[in-house]
């Protein structure tokens, strides 16, 4: 029944002919791509998963298409007008005005005003297609490789031509399935250039503001499609990318070309963040697993988080300051640009999601359950 | 009672050779029929003693409900999210981080292992195995038992406790967040698989005391034991019956000195009780070999015959000292009596019981077996309180005593009826009127308020500060839980429960709930998805969401609880729990669920009302407040009717019924102030009010109107009326509201709002009958018609 209404002519059609068949509710539910997020009072108390600073505005981004924005650092807010209602998972703004949020679905919302009202740029749906679109082009490509290479490289260009329609199986496997992979994180560089990662290696990028998408996940070397968890710009310029099984990756030309880095650790990565020194960066995730280096990720330290509690998400402050939070309530705070921590539990014991320092000093907190607000060392006011 | 042919037999009641049939049928086999009685009232005793108290949930709801019927439907399925009994125990001093605390938990709970009726595989305790800890590390999961391996009680052990626990998840559900109190949970056995018989609630509940809460929470002042659950409901509900035992004796004293007090003769006080509990044993036996059990309902009814067969007694002990205050010997005396009592003592009792057989429009069958328990009393009493006490009273005759205080009839003792004669004095009977017009307004006014349902928290079976119900109070603010469960069942074809557009729809459904005021959470099949899909996700709240891809939505639901989801997977259930369950919250919760449904159609699932104690109290409100306006007209129509019949007149209706109809406002204005709502104990109260109430104002217009036949002038004639019928008609009054005062004391709340509302309309019927219906005689009876008329009649006769 949906496909049909694919194309506007058809639907006209269809509407024009059968008028009061379809204004009876022909089927149950919108699609949770198509259904506005629905208004709500228990937006700031319900699951949130990031928050982000445009401008004086605080806009956090959380379960069912929850959008919300605080003009008075965190006390009250509003709810934004979101035309999907899966979960969002993150959200930036590079501007004061203009922002971007990523979720469930691999949708990509952006907003022109501050955050009050979003437009969808990208579904689930795309992706597969620029996924699939990508496979075929590059099996095309291989093909008439292969037709003109001489044959000391053919057995290779076998291979690769083999393992590229294997990759197109599954995409279209995956297309079948629909838009089921979220997308897990969104940086932008200014108002024009992004990049959003996710789940089973999603990794796409725009130059134009998000009006187009395409899939740049061969440019880093993620075969086994392990998720792709955080990225991060640190100062100094380079981006980061954290991930799945210890995953990281880093680009020192505004994302053209990654570098796998050796890995200080199994397991998976959560999140990675700058420490607001240049060239520094941390990388966190499982079980406290926490992680500093200084020289773009030659080299890592560990640091002892004092916990284990797994760590999600971190900000960083032009002082020196660094909050990273997690599963359980965990708060830990850097004021030596991450060389050492202190940590403290919640004590509802929820998990936190994401952090943003308020101009008093004091943290705002988002997560399991909506927005808290705790004093600068993470403890109840 | 009267009707014109009654009035004429009054005339030949006077001459003795003019024996009723019935009469000389009784009179002349007084032995045989003794003998008779004496042999039914052994087999009938014998049968009533065996009678069972019975609390079958069934007969509680109003099983023709498409709510209801829904649940039942699925009540195998839903059978996992029920029965089921939790203990809290709780220090009073320090934490549960205590060798001792973790010692009597552990012997806690495995007596709660070792009880019968207790499905051990489900049993949960920090002390049982399947209570876990989980947790994500680099390989995958990790787990164990949250009792540390080598658990030895010592601080190293208990602090390893203490994390174990964290990590478990259990916080809010077996362990209090203040961390003082923890909970044994254990599933119950609606049949016991071993011996193949129904649990024993009361037997259950006591075992649960007995074991537990005197073994382990009374000797030691540190521990605390809470116990909730529909089975320890039950027991304390059954429990709460057997205090009526107690309140039968009171009845029973109390009458006594009423009845010595009225009638200053031994034999005229212990003849009507003896009768009256004759009764109660023929009803009781009856009802048994009908196959009745004793409800916390029908329980009532044996002090309701006991005492309309009081009020009907003293007519008979009144009568006979009357007469033999004439000089009659006891057997003539005997026989008049019964021969000018019988005829409007049975329509007075068929008043009555047509009264209550209007409660069988009621769809539940507590109502329905109040209605055949009353009737059969009402019955039962015609035969025992009009024959056989009349019987033994020829035998016994009535004491000096008893004779004199009736002679004793000097100016003195009437001064107070003369008195209260001026309630038809031309310029008393208007203030009687504008009083009654206001106590209308009044009545209405305040009655505004009135609600349907049950109003407090907790279980409103139970008083609010019952053990129970302060045990409940205590773990719903330590847990994360509710006793007010709304279950929406949610059908589809088999196999089809966990696709990914009925768990959509189901989610959507949630959130629409939670979003409603009054629901405070919600659960289903949807949120262990989204849960073990975040988990699997090492533990990541970013993957807190219903996937759409199933093979996903399939592993993640894998080890759902059993009660989300049934065999076939053609039946899941949304769960809404809700802060309380008064008739509003639940009206706005059902309506949200409706238009949910409404706006959602679907040929792949249908979300259906309602189980869980919300849905079935939500059914029950509907059935009730559809009922109740349809059976006070019913009460009143048949009322009316009734009068209409015997008096033949509309003017008499008027004069009747209206007392009635303002204490029915009055009474429904006191419920609203006292906070009862209209719910399954106390609509049958209205109806039972309304169909003994009426007795009253028959008997003083019966009266009333033959004097004013016979030409006395309205306020000679109402003094006179309230000298002989007004005494006996004042004392029934007393005598009902006697019987029903000491279930104001019930433990069981219901039981304590019938009693109430009883006792208050028994009185006010009583008062409205003796002081607005000589006012309203006063507007609108003529007695100068009245007597003509008769007089008409009268010389047509002859």
């Amino acid at each position: 029944m949906r496909h049909c209404f694919r194309k506007p002519l058809t639907k006209l059609l269809v509407f024009s002919l059968f008028p009061v068949l379809f204004l009876s509710k022909s089927y149950a539910l919108d699609d949770v791509l198509d259904a506005p997020s629905m208004k709500t009072n228990l937006a700031a108390e319900a699951l949130l998963l990031d928050v982000a600073a445009a401008g004086e505005r605080i806009v956090a981004v959380g379960e069912r298409g929850h959008i919300i924005y605080s003009d008075d650092q965190g006390v009250k807010w509003t709810q934004a007008q979101v035309p999907v209602s899966v979960s969002l998972t993150a959200v930036y703004f590079p501007t004061d005005t203009h922002g971007w949020a990523v979720g469930h679905g691999a949708i990509i919302l952006h907003s022109s005003d501050a955050g009050e009202t979003w437009k969808k740029q990208f579904d689930g749906n795309k992706a597969n297609q620029e996924v699939i679109d990508q496979s075929e082009k590059s099996i095309a490509t291989l093909e008439s490789a292969l037709e003109s290479a001489p044959e000391s490289q053919q057995e290779d260009l076998e291979m690769q031509l083999e393992e590229a329609q294997f990759g197109l199986e599954d995409s279209q496997f995956d297309a079948e399935v629909g838009p089921s992979k979220p997308l897990l994180d969104i940086l932008f560089l200014n108002d024009q250039e992004g990049f959003a990662v996710g789940a089973y290696g999603f990794f796409f990028k725009t130059e134009d503001g998000g009006k187009s998408w395409f899939n740049v996940s061969d440019r880093i070397d993620n075969k086994d499609g392990f998720h792709l968890n955080a990225i991060a710009q640190v100062t100094g310029g380079s981006i980061f990318i954290a991930g799945e099984a210890g995953l990281v990756f880093r680009s020192n030309d505004n994302g053209d070309s990654w570098v796998s880095l050796d890995s200080p650790y199994d397991g998976s990565f959560f999140g990675t963040s700058g420490t607001g020194n240049v060239n520094e960066v941390l990388v966190f995730g499982l079980r406290g697993n926490l992680y500093r280096s200084i020289d773009l990720g030659a080299n890592w330290i560990r640091i002892d988080s004092d916990n284990e509690a797994t760590l999600i998400a971190a900000k960083d402050d032009a002082d020196g300051i660094i909050t990273v939070v997690g599963n359980s309530g965990i708060v830990l705070v850097s004021g030596d640009s991450g060389e050492s921590f202190q940590s403290v539990i919640r004590e509802n014991r929820k998990a936190v999601n994401s952090v943003l320092l308020l101009e008093n000093g004091n943290l705002l907190l988002v997560g399991e359950h909506g927005v808290d607000i705790s004093g600068p060392s993470g403890r109840n006011l | 009672m009267s009707n014109p042919k009654h009035d004429k037999g009054e005339h030949y009641l006077l001459t003795p050779k003019a024996e009723p049939f019935l009469e000389r049928v009784i009179f002349n086999n007084r032995f045989v029929i003794l003998v008779m009685f004496l042999f039914l009232t052994a087999f009938l005793g014998y049968n009533a003693v065996k009678i069972k108290p019975d609390a079958s949930f069934e007969r509680l709801i109003p099983l023709e409900h498409p709510f209801i019927i829904n649940m039942l439907d699925n009540r195998d399925d839903l059978k996992n999210l029920g029965n089921s009994i939790k203990i809290a125990i709780a220090v009073e001093e320090g934490d549960i981080f205590t060798e001792e605390y973790m010692a009597t938990l552990q012997k806690i709970s495995d007596e709660m292992f070792d009880l019968s009726g207790v499905d051990r595989s489900g049993l949960k305790s920090l002390w049982t195995p399947n209570v876990r800890w989980v947790e994500v590390t680099e390989e995958g999961f990790q787990g164990g038992p949250v009792i540390p391996d080598g658990y030895n009680g010592s601080r190293d052990s208990l602090e390893s406790l203490r994390q174990n626990i964290l990590k478990s998840g259990q916080v809010g559900s077996l362990v209090a967040d203040n961390f003082k109190s923890t909970i044994i949970y254990a599933p119950l056995f609606e049949i016991n698989p071993e011996t193949n018989e129904p649990l024993d609630y009361k037997a259950f509940s006591l075992e649960l005391e007995a074991k537990i809460r005197a073994k382990y929470g009374e000797p030691n002042p540190n521990i605390n034991v809470h116990i909730i659950g529909f089975a320890k409901k039950v027991g304390d509900l059954i429990e709460g019956i057997g205090s009526i035992a107690m309140f039968a004796l009171i009845t029973i004293g109390l009458t006594a000195v009423f009845l010595f007090w009225y009638s200053r003769c031994l034999v005229g006080t212990f003849v009507p009780i003896f009768t009256s509990l004759v009764a109660v044993f023929w009803q009781l036996g009856i009802l048994k070999l009908l196959g009745y059990g004793i409800d916390p309902y029908s329980v009532l009814v044996p002090f309701l015959v006991f005492a309309i067969g009081i009020s009907h007694g003293v007519q008979i002990v009144n009568q006979m000292a009357v007469e033999s205050a004439k000089g009659f010997d006891a057997m003539t005396s005997a026989r008049l009596s019964f021969r000018q009592l019988y005829i409007p003592g049975m329509l007075a009792l068929v008043s009555d019981a047509i009264g209550f057989l209007t409660l069988l429009f009621i769809q539940i069958d507590v109502i329905r077996d109040l209605a055949v328990a009353a009737g059969v009393g009402v019955a039962v009493i015609i035969i025992t309180n009009l024959v056989l006490h009349p019987l033994i009273m020829s035998y016994v005759g009535i004491s000096k005593g008893g004779i004199k205080h009736v002679q004793n009839h000097g100016e003195k003792q009437d001064r107070k009826w003369r008195l209260m004669s001026f309630f038809s004095h031309p310029s008393v009977a208007p203030i009687s009127i504008l009083i009654a017009v206001l106590g209308f307004g009044l009545g209405i006014y305040y009655q505004k308020d009135l609600k349907i349902g049950d109003l407090d928290k907790g279980a409103p079976e139970l008083r609010a500060d019952s053990r129970y119900n302060l045990d409940n109070e205590y773990i719903i603010s330590n847990y994360s839980t509710s006793a007010d469960v709304l279950v929406i069942m949610v059908e589809t074809e088999k196999e089809k429960c966990s696709d990914y557009g009925v768990m959509n729809a189901m989610d959507k459904l949630q959130w629409t709930l939670e979003n409603t005021p009054g629901v405070e959470s919600t659960a289903s099949l949807v949120t262990v998805s989204k849960l073990v899909t975040k988990a699997l996700n090492e533990g990541n709240f970013k993957w807190f969401e219903l996937s759409r891809n199933q093979s996903i939505i399939n592993s993640s639901i894998q080890r759902a609880p059993s009660g989300l989801v049934n065999t076939n997977c053609d039946m899941t259930p949304v769960l809404a729990f809700l802060k309380d369950h008064k008739a509003e919250t639940l009206k706005e919760v059902i309506a949200a669920v409706e238009l949910f449904v409404d706006q959602n159609p679907s040929e792949d699932f249908k979300f259906l009302l309602g189980a869980g104690n919300a849905g079935v109290e939500a059914a029950t409100n509907q059935v009730i407040s559809k009922a109740k306006d349809m059976m006070l007209f019913f009460v009143y129509a048949v009322v009316s009717t009734l009068c209409f019949i015997t008096f033949r007149s509309i003017r008499a209706v008027i004069c009747i019924v209206t007392p009635l109809a303002l204490t029915s406002v009055l009474c429904e204005a006191l419920m609203a102030q006292l906070g009862i709502g209209i719910k399954v104990a106390t609509l049958p109260v209205i109806a039972l009010g309304v169909g003994i109430g009426v007795d009253y104002g028959i008997y003083i217009y019966t009266k009333l109107e033959k004097l004013l036949m016979e030409g006395k002038p309205l306020q000679e004639a109402y003094f006179e009326t309230l000298r002989t019928t007004g005494k006996a008609v004042s004392f029934t009054g007393v005598t009902l509201g006697v019987g029903v005062f000491t279930w104001i004391f019930s433990p069981i709340k219901f039981q304590a709002d019938m009693g109430i509302l009883l006792f208050f309309m028994f009185i006010w019927n009583m008062v409205g009958s003796i002081w607005l219906l000589p006012a309203l005689a006063r507007f609108l009876l003529r007695p100068d018609k009245m007597a003509a008329k008769a007089r008409a009649v009268e010389a047509e006769g002859n």
